[in-house]
């Protein structure tokens, strides 16, 4: 059910072979990061398989985020490599979905324009990416906001038409970095229902960060602890809690409470 | 989920009425204002003696309509107003195209920091006798030197403005899958369109100050030379009366500038904000 990664160099081969390519989507090998002086991150080696919905907790500061920007292509590792789809990133990569607590509406556009825009950039057919926009508006709650600039939202909102803009143009895999963090307790809930029931009907890789553990073991299939900074895994989790998941009954289990307990310890003892 | 508008309540039609009615009722103030200060300044020239100096309302009108008869004031305005247009419109699209440019291109805006920063301080004013040099004492100098006064506003509007790109965000829209291309017209031009507005807004006056300054120092005709005209024969009502023709014109032209900012702009400002429930 867990296992301690005591040399993280040994659980994953430090090549991706082709079929290990085949069945992970994303690897990250013997990665690290530094910023100046500062040693942020690893030395990290992960995989995350193919539809798999991973979290990744950690105590701030530890370089969660930087781990879901080397897959993004936005940072490079200071060493070490981070592969996608057998493939080492190089740049920004567009197959990625990323949805941080940052909006990055732009104002001059209504919802219904910031949600349109990706598929603009993606040349999708105009009659379709109608629909999309509609489906992925109602999808987040935002029904009848088409017509509203980002001005007269409110922060949960335009998180929101975030998550509406990137379920729109359906990435293969989504990086979410804490996109819940400005939403009330009840539509967190809603949401992490939403994000389950998406995860069940895409089928895309979800590279979930919190610092919620309750969130993590409600979602994912997977939960990595990260160490202090520097931070690297120091805790892998298998939740092996049925699906498809009741968000709220989920909670109730009796496993459900182990993991929390277990997770914690790894967190605390640090 | 269904998303419930609930536009922020507030018992709308009775505060508007009576905004509506503060409105009218200031209306009425300015014009009483208005009304007061032209009294007044008749009264006290004449009082004080001091008509040679300020004239007296009454005497600008006389003025006004000795200028309007013979036919100047038609040929003067037009040729100032050519002048200040033509100018704005070089002026405003040079300005913004290398605002952008110098904002955008972060490697040309460290280029070029230094010359924009000396030019930032120079005042302007004192290139006019050297664009008599160069462009002669006709339109032409006056247009070149209003066109010169409102690039420099537009320019350092737009530079400023544009270099404050969150670049947060272009390197998102590269994740979203725009191409170079996509990000300059559907993110870098949108963005630096705001701000080449609020620059032709801060120049679209100087335009007109470029015309005047230029026919100052060297014309046979125009609004700015029929004032320098005047002064020269201590004429103050026919000074005052060009002036009251500026002010006139720059009246005119905020009210037109407002009105297309209304209408491209409307993100700016589109109203209440939205407060929502979510229904279960
Ligand atoms: N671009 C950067 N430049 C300098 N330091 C950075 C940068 N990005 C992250 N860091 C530092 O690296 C460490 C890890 O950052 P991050 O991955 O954002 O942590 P978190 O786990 O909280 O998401 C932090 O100490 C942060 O300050
Ligand atoms: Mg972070």
């Amino acid at each position: 059910m867990s296992s301690m990664v005591s040399n993280p160099r040994l659980e994953v081969p430090t090549t991706a072979a082709p079929d290990m390519a085949r069945e992970n989507l994303i690897h990250f090998d013997a990665v690290t990061a530094k910023f100046g002086q500062l040693h942020a991150m690893g030395p990290t080696t992960l995989s995350v398989r193919r539809g798999e919905f991973v979290a990744i907790v950690g105590p701030s500061g530890c370089g969660k985020s930087t781990l879901l920007n080397m897959v993004a292509g936005t940072l490079r590792p200071s060493s070490g490599s981070v592969h996608y789809d057998g493939q080492q990133v190089a740049g920004p990569n567009s197959d990625v979905g990323y949805i941080t607590q940052k909006n990055y509406c732009v104002p001059w556009r209504t919802v219904e324009g910031n949600v349109r825009m990706p598929m603009e950039f993606r040349g999708v057919a105009r009659a379709e990416m109608d629909e999309r926009v509609k489906y992925a508006l109602a999808q987040v709650g935002l029904t009848g906001f088409e017509r509203a600039y980002p001005k007269q939202l409110s922060g949960g909102m335009l998180q929101r038409v975030m998550i509406a803009r990137t379920l729109a143009y359906g990435p293969s895999v989504y990086l979410m970095d804490e996109p819940f963090g400005s939403l009330d307790a009840q539509l967190r809930t809603r949401m992490h229902a939403k994000l389950l029931e998406i995860w069940q009907k895409t089928q895309a890789t979800f590279v979930f960060v919190t610092h919620d553990l309750q969130e993590a073991i409600t979602l994912a299939d997977r939960v990595v602890v990260m160490s202090r900074r520097p931070g690297c895994p120091k805790l892998v989790v298998d939740i092996n809690l049925p699906r498809p998941r009741d968000v709220v009954d989920i909670q109730a289990d009796p496993a459900f409470g182990a993991y929390v307990k277990q997770l914690w310890h790894a967190l605390d003892v640090d | 989920m269904s998303g419930i508008i609930e536009i922020r309540k507030i018992p709308r039609s009775r505060w508007r009425r009576k905004l509506s009615s503060e409105r009218a009722f200031d209306s009425f103030l300015q014009l009483a204002m208005l009304t007061g200060t032209l009294l007044l300044w008749e009264w006290l020239s004449t009082a004080l003696h001091a008509e040679f100096w300020v004239s007296r309302p009454s005497s600008v009108a006389q003025a006004m309509l000795v200028w309007a008869r013979s036919g100047n004031l038609a040929s003067d305005l037009k040729l100032t107003l050519t002048e200040a247009g033509i100018g704005f419109l070089i002026g405003s699209l040079a300005g913004a195209i290398v605002g952008f440019l110098l904002g955008w291109v972060d490697r040309l805006g460290r280029l070029f920091e230094p010359l924009v920063l000396s030019l930032y301080t120079l005042p302007k004013v004192a290139l006019a006798p050297l664009f008599v040099l160069w462009f002669g004492i006709g339109p032409l100098n006056k247009i070149m030197f209003s066109a010169l006064l409102v690039f420099f506003m537009v320019f350092f509007t737009t530079f400023q403005g544009t270099r404050q790109v969150d670049r947060d965000l272009v390197a998102n829209a590269r994740l979203l899958g725009a191409s170079p291309m996509s990000i300059w017209f559907k993110i870098a031009i949108p963005f630096a369109a705001v701000w080449v507005f609020t620059g032709i807004r801060i120049g679209l006056p100087y335009a007109l100050i470029g015309a005047i300054v230029g026919e100052f120092v060297a014309a046979d005709s125009g609004v700015g030379f029929r004032i320098k005209e005047a002064t020269s024969f201590f004429d103050t009502s026919a000074v005052f009366a060009g002036l009251i023709v500026l002010m006139a014109i720059s009246m005119v032209l905020l009210g037109l500038l407002k009105l297309i900012e209304l209408r491209l702009m409307r993100w700016q400002n589109p109203g209440d904000i939205i407060t929502t429930e979510i229904g279960a």
